[in-house]
């Protein structure tokens, strides 16, 4: 292709070398952090960032896609003393997981309530 | 429904339509942001076959091969086994292997005095698993194009593993419904009005699921939306459960995947 079409996969694939997370400290603030997470959009920042801040150890959190073009979103989160950033974002992320995982049997368990057995995954397969 | 003793996110199914492919369910005690990434993730992220790639050998119908390919990507194919097919990215063979697509052909010569209509029922899948959907028996298929005496399609399709997120024509769903607080009580929105909203802004069927305000009700600034309607309508290649299924699977993989890399660093 000779036109400036960004490639496919660009949504997709981490770049050799890259990790899908990284973590840059505030300099100025005590207690805060940027993290950049790699190719995910508004559905994991915005997740994430309503889960943070149900936690009333998290003095802000907040995310922006700093380029429409680039599929990456920072996310900066701001805590108190009694913990940090990194720790906070770790532990909400682990109540998502289990929220999602509960939210799954639930749903599971409805289908069984209107006669139907879950779909043929179960609900439990993570391979897609 | 008593939303104070519930723990965590809850689900009700209000009910499944297997002739139009809708699931209609109630996601409550739950948080706005995890609705909304269901809901993405749904039409963006759960994957399916579609044609990707044509090889076009004969074609001496009225269309350019361009408006040719970009139908046949667009038409549903079944996708229910999808987790037998890898992503083509992540396959070791280097253009599409059996493991990573599909090929249909598409062999039709118009021979007789009336015009022949190329329809998915003519595509020949040789994976029994991915085939045109057809909503019956009696379905027509949908029409590719149309042949005139003498005129001739023939080309090789090569589906493959996608997600909309890269083309809307790899999405299951047709449409996601999706509403909550049918009273706009939490002022999310601002109708346009003549005179009175009340009266020219019919409340929808949800309406009934909750009560509403007062006129004189003061407005509470601390609300929030905790009841999401959802109406799934799948476009066939899927069952609409196992697109809920497989979205919410999709978020949970989505988050482990960040927590794995995010055990990693230290603070």
């Amino acid at each position: 292709m000779n036109n400036n079409q960004p490639d496919r996969h660009e949504l997709f694939l981490i770049p050799e070398g890259m990790s899908k997370v990284s973590m840059t400290k505030d300099s100025k603030i005590p207690n805060a952090a940027t993290f950049t997470i790699l190719k995910e959009d508004h559905t994991l920042a915005n997740l994430l960032r309503a889960q943070l801040l149900k936690n009333p150890k998290v003095l802000f959190a907040g995310y922006k896609i700093p380029h429409p073009l680039e599929h990456t979103f920072v996310l900066k989160i701001q805590t108190t003393f009694e913990t940090n950033p990194l720790e906070v974002l770790l532990i909400e992320m682990q109540t998502i997981i289990r929220d999602i995982m509960d939210l799954n049997k639930k749903f599971q368990n409805q289908l069984t309530l209107h006669g139907l057995e879950g779909g043929e995954f179960g609900g439990s397969r993570m391979d897609f | 429904m008593n939303l104070g003793d519930a723990k965590g996110p809850q689900v009700t199914i209000r009910s499944i339509d297997h002739e139009r492919k809708q699931l209609s369910f109630i996601l409550w005690n739950c948080d706005l942001a995890v609705a909304n990434a269901l809901r993405r993730i749904m039409m963006a992220e759960v994957p399916t076959m579609a044609i990707d790639l044509v090889d076009i050998e004969q074609n001496s119908s009225v269309l350019v091969d361009e408006m040719l390919s970009h139908r046949l990507g667009l038409i549903p194919l079944t996708s229910t086994n999808i987790r037998d097919i890898t992503y083509t990215r992540d396959c070791n063979c280097a253009e599409y292997c059996q493991n990573c697509s599909v090929v249909l052909t598409l062999n039709v010569r118009c021979d007789s005095d009336t015009n022949r209509d190329v329809t998915a029922r003519d595509l020949i899948s040789t994976n029994p698993n991915v085939t045109p959907y057809f909503s019956s028996e009696e379905d027509a298929g949908v029409v590719i194009c149309k042949l005139r005496k003498g005129q001739e399609v023939r080309m090789r399709c090569i589906a493959k593993k996608g997600t909309s997120k890269e083309h809307a024509k790899w999405s299951p769903v047709a449409a996601v419904a999706f509403e909550y607080d049918p009273h706009n009580k939490l002022r999310h929105t601002t109708y346009w009005v003549e005179t009175d909203a009340l009266k020219e802004w019919p409340v929808g069927p949800n309406g009934a699921e909750e009560v509403a305000p007062g006129p004189d009700d003061p407005f509470d600034y601390k609300a929030k939306p905790e009841k999401f309607y959802f109406v799934v309508e799948g476009t066939g290649v899927m069952d609409p459960r196992d697109i809920v299924e497989k979205a919410l699977m999709l978020v949970h993989a989505k988050v482990v995947f960040v927590v794995q890399d995010l055990q990693k660093l230290k603070w």
